[in-house]
């Protein structure tokens, strides 16, 4: 009887198998980690810069952007609710606080700037997303953020109301996507929550 | 020799004649699925280029190895680690267009066209042709697929590659369903039955 033919030979390939190429990936994945993260930090920093904002070059490298971002940004704390902060000689330009919640497809994250009176936003910016590209995924485009920049947080009710296309807008109001409903709804239900809270912690300080 | 295979019927069959979508209507599902944009199906059809070449050759090199009854784990195995290969190299070097795919370059793995080359060719083939055929495979999969997503993104975005054409960015509305997922499913079922027609009026000539 050749090995070929015995009971646990079709075991012991499968392992083999299996071992050489877990293996393969393993090492490339080890090789790849930090690249990986370095990748999905840039992301969130420059989701950070572009929300307060600081004016960014079109093709800006990786370090540039990881530069700009220690020079400008500080920590959250508790006190700040969350939100980071864009200081520059000392004084306070913005907030940033990052936003995160359930997309039509997977979550979104984002981060919305605020400037330093607590009412005026100073840009959006999303460094995770899996909308639909084309509809929901219109929301990492120009068109849907500039709308953000000067808005004005409402005092009472909600915050930055989303309204359809066709409606007029106010100080406190932006146009959601067209055919892009659920992605829309959804992020405008929690970003306003996720601003209210921080509303109300800050106030609270 | 029933074994010799020329490399001329390997690329025809893979790119028109046996074409795995429109003439075997395999791998609709990603078909359906990334095509809303030029650029996401170019990288999405590199990937699937890749393991049906790869995957192909290696299942033929191990063919007189493996056992009969563990095959398809095996050729599961073999696919599954180019996928991932590629996948993660995506999100390492390409990371904008790793997150704009999303899971469709892991669901690879379930790619029908992938495993049904392995175990119709690569299986019975010697590495080299099966390379090849692999290749040819996944090519006609993508010649399809670009052909599907260059009419969706023009009618819907009015843009090809994200570049702005005149008149269908100007003049013409954007037909948004064409994004959608329901325009997936007119433009593919049109092209595959104006393919499938051109198909049967050319065998008709040659009394193939």
């Amino acid at each position: 009887m050749k090995m070929h033919d015995k009971v646990w030979f079709p075991v012991l390939y499968m392992f083999l198998a299996t071992l050489f190429f877990s293996a393969i990936l393993i090492v490339f994945g080890a090789f790849t980690r930090q690249r990986v993260e370095d990748n999905e930090r840039i992301a969130f920093e420059r989701a950070v810069l572009e929300a307060v904002p600081i004016e960014l070059a079109k093709r800006i490298s990786p370090a540039e952007i990881h530069r700009l971002y220690v020079e400008n940004i500080r920590d959250a704390t508790p006190q700040t609710g969350g939100a980071l902060l864009y200081m520059k000689d000392d004084s306070l330009i913005a907030y940033a606080l990052p936003l995160d919640g359930p997309g039509f497809w997977a979550p979104i994250k984002g981060v919305i700037g605020i400037a330093q009176d607590m009412r005026m936003i100073t840009g959006i910016a999303f460094y995770e997303q899996n909308e639909t590209p084309g509809l929901g995924g219109e929301i990492t485009k120009p068109q849907f953020r500039n709308q953000f920049e000067g808005k004005k947080l409402a005092t009472g009710g909600v915050p930055l109301e989303m309204r359809l296309p066709t409606e007029a807008l106010d100080e406190s109001s932006v146009h959601a996507i067209t055919g892009a409903t659920q992605t829309s709804t959804r992020f405008a239900d929690f970003m306003n929550e996720q601003l209210r809270a921080w509303r109300a912690t800050v106030e609270e300080r | 020799m029933p074994g010799q295979i020329r490399t001329r019927d390997v690329v025809i069959n893979g790119l028109w004649v046996d074409n795995p979508v429109f003439h075997q209507i395999l791998g609709i599902c990603s078909a359906l699925a990334v095509t809303n944009l030029v650029i996401n199906t170019v990288v999405m059809s590199v990937a699937v280029i890749f393991t049906t070449a790869l995957s192909g050759f290696t299942v033929s090199l191990l063919r007189k190895w493996t056992p009969r009854v563990i095959r398809m784990m095996v050729e599961t195995l073999i696919i599954a680690f180019y996928v991932i290969l590629f996948d993660q190299a995506l999100k390492a070097y390409w990371p904008d267009m790793s997150r704009s795919l999303g899971p469709y370059v892991g669901l690879i793995i379930t790619n029908c066209i992938i495993m049904g080359r392995a175990e119709a060719f690569a299986n019975a083939n010697p590495p080299g042709i099966s390379l090849l055929d692999g290749f040819f495979s996944g090519a006609g999969y993508a010649l399809v697929l670009i052909a599907v997503s260059i009419v969706r993104e023009l009618l819907g975005m009015g843009s090809i590659l994200g570049i702005p054409v005149p008149f269908f960015s100007t003049q013409l509305d954007r037909w948004i369903i064409m994004v959608m997922p329901p325009g997936a499913f007119f433009t593919l079922a049109v092209i595959v039955w104006i393919l499938r027609s051109l198909q049967q009026s050319r065998s008709g000539e040659t009394g193939k």
